[in-house]
């Protein structure tokens, strides 16, 4: 090109060559390196318990070996799935990701290049380290037969009551033995002004899967077909949404946001939370108790929401596999699991400790331990994650007053049954 | 995590008890699988066993202690016990051709007349030797024979999804690139030949923002537009195949398509008239002369817009939550975010509060740049301040209130955020059909990263585009707000 001066040049010739200059220069720091990198996803909400425990057990692991890397990188819990696949698909997967069973199916679904996103775990652990872990939580990190991931801990809804309130009243705490109309009544003599006997957040689906379960119902039958269209999910709902429309004794428009803001104020006797708010309850001073869920008076089951087991997942794309599955154990172990307990009140999946709740002096460990054993695990397949929606759907509509329960969740079965096809 | 004083009770009794011939192990072929080793064993016919123990080392062993349990195989009763197909066990174990028995929690149970078992042993480290012993131990657990390990070994290589394939994507970046500066180029030639000597460094300086806009959106755009031709879906990523216009009969065919759209329009609308009236209004009221105040005011009112939008729409459904503010100031308990009716409004009314103060600060540069001349020789002829307005102001701002309305239409049609954290869609109207407060492009992420299904998402996305396009196109001829710009 005439009349180009060799200055003009210089940054495009910089911009070039640094790169491949720098390029070059990592490439032949990995050859002379031993170290490995392993990148883990966590999902624990920042500077919380959890998050304290998770952190400590990795430096743990770090001190124990020195020769790995470990990037520890928090995801915000509602986004994790969508962005490990879509990180897959660029290639870009972490080594390893905590994830919920709820969310296996989804992903297990994902293939690339015909291979899925997630190893299976199958080849990596030895029957003697597989059999410590809690055989139901295992099953529930298995899709189409693969193992994608170690479970370590479980969690579900439980009835947690504020003594406070109770005393105040006179009234006795709840017992294992309740029933659906013990909770009815204590509910209504308990709501006064302000005060509610109950917060139950009667739109929201995954509060329903337990009184669904309690009236006799089911998500899916044994083939997996969808079975939000049986009498017992219809009771189930009219039930649940009957606690604030027809009963009162919930405040209106419950979310669990205010849920938990209202028991924290002392204005709930009773609420159905799980492990993850209690520190926070604690902290607000309330004086709170847990109890199994009750019987449904009507069927004489127990209520028994949905049981979430979360664990640790090592990506397909990982070049450090046997250093990601050690560091899955570790983190999965007796020793860490007891301390996530213990800090976290998330019942352990470990058999060491899962087997005998009264491993654990805190009676909240304890109750949820208890609880987890009355609660259900969803089918580890792709229509848990499509659930939501239609189900979403119907509650709204029925609590609108739009729909029958009965003939919203026949809709909602029909719209779900229709997602899971495609 | 070695059981130790078991263990070593073992190793102690072990070298005692020799009351049978230790089982015949003999290691497979390498079976081409990552972390496995093959084992076949034989065994002599025995009253006394009562389990089968795999214990293994990365050194030669004549204790226990020195070894690890990799695995137990029970031996009992199997007469009710299930033999579960090897793709569905955790472990692969054969006895006598078929796969073994099973109890309730997977573990293998040996039938104790079976002579003959094999296994293919899980965990076990690629590209290095295992000690591996198989030791037939009593009711009590202890061993009935010296133990005899094997040497072992795996070199199949793990199996890893490929590297998405770029040499595509390089490759249409490279003749883009390349192209561009060849036109560069020539274009800098033609310029020196034709004597425009002052113009022809301008290429060289335009080339950077050239390339990155091709690079970075002319590319991703055109891959868009491809992609929506295809079925691809996250289900089978990499092997998408070409359907036409099929993902467009479907986005036409969907449940809630019309109301979806209506909205957006409604949405856009709303927004970008209330941003532009408002806006004018205030930078209007904000620059009458004399106003005492001013700076504060301005800076005030400027704060929705220095606070990071997805703080204040976070603030803004904590106050509207039937526990929030908003409830509280009005002595309520309304859910107003579960009324389709009411979600509608209120992010709207929340985009706009986002949205003022942008549309405020560019009108008050614009109205700076209108002659005060020109307004003080009509208010001296008794011009009032409405036809003032009306006839000087308003059309000395046409030209920058066309491109501000133009670019607020295609940013507010694009606001996802909003939308996104304030109600997520909800509340749902419809089975199978967009949330109530679902816009287009709220609707195309759950499609895409919700359901998988990429090909539709891209239809829609450009959908979205030529719309925008039309829009843009057909606003731009009709306010000839450019002409005097151009």
């Amino acid at each position: 090109m005439p009349g180009l001066r060799p200055q003009l040049l210089a940054p495009w010739a910089f911009a070039l060559v640094v790169p491949v200059a720098t390029a070059g220069a990592e490439a032949g720091a990995e050859e002379g390196e031993t170290r490995r990198n392993i990148e883990v996803w966590y999902s624990y909400t920042a500077d919380t318990r959890e998050e304290a425990v998770f952190v400590e057990a990795v430096q743990s692991f770090r001190d124990a070996h020195p020769h790995l890397v470990i990037d520890a990188e928090r995801i915000p819990y509602s986004e994790n799935v969508a962005q490990f696949i879509t990180a897959s698909q660029g290639g870009e997967a972490p080594d390893l990701v905590r994830i919920s069973h709820d969310d296996v199916g989804r992903i297990g679904f994902v293939r690339i290049e015909g291979l899925p996103l997630l190893e299976d775990l199958r080849h990596h652990l030895m029957p003697a380290e597989r059999l410590a872990y809690d055989p139901r939580g295992l099953t529930a990190m298995r899709y189409e037969n693969a193992l994608y991931g170690i479970p370590s801990t479980q969690s579900c809804l439980a009835l947690i009551y504020n003594r406070k309130l109770f005393d105040a009243a006179d009234e006795p705490y709840p017992r294992d033995d309740w029933t659906t109309d013990d909770l009815l009544a204590t509910a209504r003599r308990l709501t006064d002004g302000d005060v509610h006997g109950m917060a139950v957040p009667v739109k929201t689906s995954y509060w329903w899967f337990g009184f669904q379960t309690g009236f006799g119902g089911a998500l899916f039958d044994a083939d997996h077909n969808p079975t939000l269209d049986s009498p017992g999910s219809s009771a189930a709902l009219a039930f649940f949404q009957g606690l604030e429309k027809e009963h009162g004794v919930t405040a209106r428009g419950i979310t669990p946001e205010s849920m938990k803001t209202r028991f924290s104020q002392d204005r709930v006797a009773m609420i159905l939370d799980g492990p993850w708010n209690w520190g926070d309850y604690l902290d607000a001073g309330v004086d709170i108790g847990i109890a199994l869920l009750p019987v449904v008076a009507e069927t004489g089951l127990r209520m028994a929401p949905q049981l979430s087991y979360h664990g640790w997942a090592v990506s397909k794309q990982s070049d450090v596999k046997v250093e990601a599955v050690d560091l899955a154990l570790w983190l999965t172990s007796a020793e860490v699991q007891r301390r996530f307990t213990e800090a976290t009140y998330s019942p352990p999946t470990h058999l060491a400790l899962a087997s005998d709740p009264s491993t654990f002096d805190d009676v909240a460990a304890r109750g949820f331990l208890r609880q987890a054993g009355e609660c259900v695990p969803a089918p580890t397949i792709r229509g848990v994650a499509l659930i939501f929606e239609p189900l979403d759907t119907a509650l709204q509509l029925v609590y609108e007053g739009e729909m029958e329960p009965a003939d919203a969740l026949a809709a909602a079965n029909i719209e779900l049954a229709a997602k899971m096809r495609q | 995590m070695k059981p130790t004083l078991p263990i070593l009770a073992l190793a102690l009794l072990a070298t005692a008890a020799a009351a049978e011939e230790a089982p015949a192990v003999v290691v497979g072929d390498d079976v081409g699988e990552y972390r496995r080793i093959r084992i076949d064993v034989v065994l002599e016919p025995s009253d006394d066993r009562q389990a089968l123990q795999v214990w293994f080392a990365r050194a030669p062993f004549d204790s226990l202690v020195e070894a690890q349990l990799h695995s137990t195989i029970r031996i009992g009763d199997t007469t009710t016990l299930p033999r579960t197909p090897i793709p569905q066990a955790y472990d692969a174990c054969w006895s006598d051709g078929s796969p073994v028995h099973r109890d309730a929690s997977g573990s293998p149970v040996l039938d104790p007349d079976a002579l003959d078992i094999s296994c293919s042993l899980p965990g076990m480290l690629p590209g290095v030797d295992h000690w591996i012993a198989v030791i037939a131990v009593d009711a009590r657990g202890e061993p009935l024979h010296p133990i005899a390990p094997v040497v072992g070994r795996t070199d199949a290589l793990d199996q890893r999804t490929p590297p998405p394939d770029t040499r595509p994507v390089l490759f249409a970046l490279g003749a883009i690139v390349l192209s561009l500066l060849v036109l560069l180029g020539y274009l800098r030639w033609r310029d020196a030949t034709q004597g425009r000597r002052g113009a022809h460094l301008a290429h060289l300086y335009v080339a950077p923002a050239v390339i990155a806009l091709a690079v970075l959106t002319f590319y991703p755009v055109a891959y868009g537009i491809w992609l929506s031709f295809t079925d691809a879906h996250q289900s089978h990523l990499g092997e998408q195949s070409w359907v036409g216009l099929a993902n467009f009969g479907t986005i036409l065919a969907s449940p809630g398509v019309g109301r979806v759209s209506l909205f957006t329009l409604v949405w856009s609308l709303a927004n970008v008239s209330m941003h532009v009236c408002l806006g004018l209004l205030i930078a209007t009221a904000l620059n009458r002369p004399g106003l005492k105040g001013r700076t504060v005011y301005r800076t005030l009112l400027l704060l929705p817009w220095a606070i990071p939008g997805y703080i204040s729409v976070l603030a803004w459904r904590g106050m509207l939550e039937p526990d929030g503010l908003l409830n509280a100031v009005l002595g309520t308990d309304l859910d107003w975010l579960t009324q389709p009716g009411a979600a509608r409004t209120l992010v709207i009314l929340v985009n706009i509060w986002l949205g003022v103060p942008f549309m405020m600060m560019a009108m008050s540069g614009a109205l700076q740049s209108v002659p005060q001349e020109m307004m003080e020789a009509a208010e001296v002829d008794g011009v009032g301040r409405w036809r003032q307005f009306r006839h000087l102001t308003l059309p000395s701002l046409k030209s920058v209130v066309v491109p501000l309305s133009l670019l607020g239409f295609i940013w507010t049609i694009n606001m996802f955020h909003v939308i996104y954290l304030m109600t997520r869609g909800a509340p749902y109207v419809g089975f199978g059909e967009p949330g109530a407060t679902d816009i287009l492009i709220t609707y195309v992420y759950d499609i895409a990263f919700e359901y998988g299904n990429y090909g539709v998402a891209a239809a829609w996305s450009v959908t979205i585009f030529l719309i925008l396009l039309g829009f843009s196109w057909i606003y731009l001829k009709r306010t000839r707000a450019l002409e005097g710009i151009a």
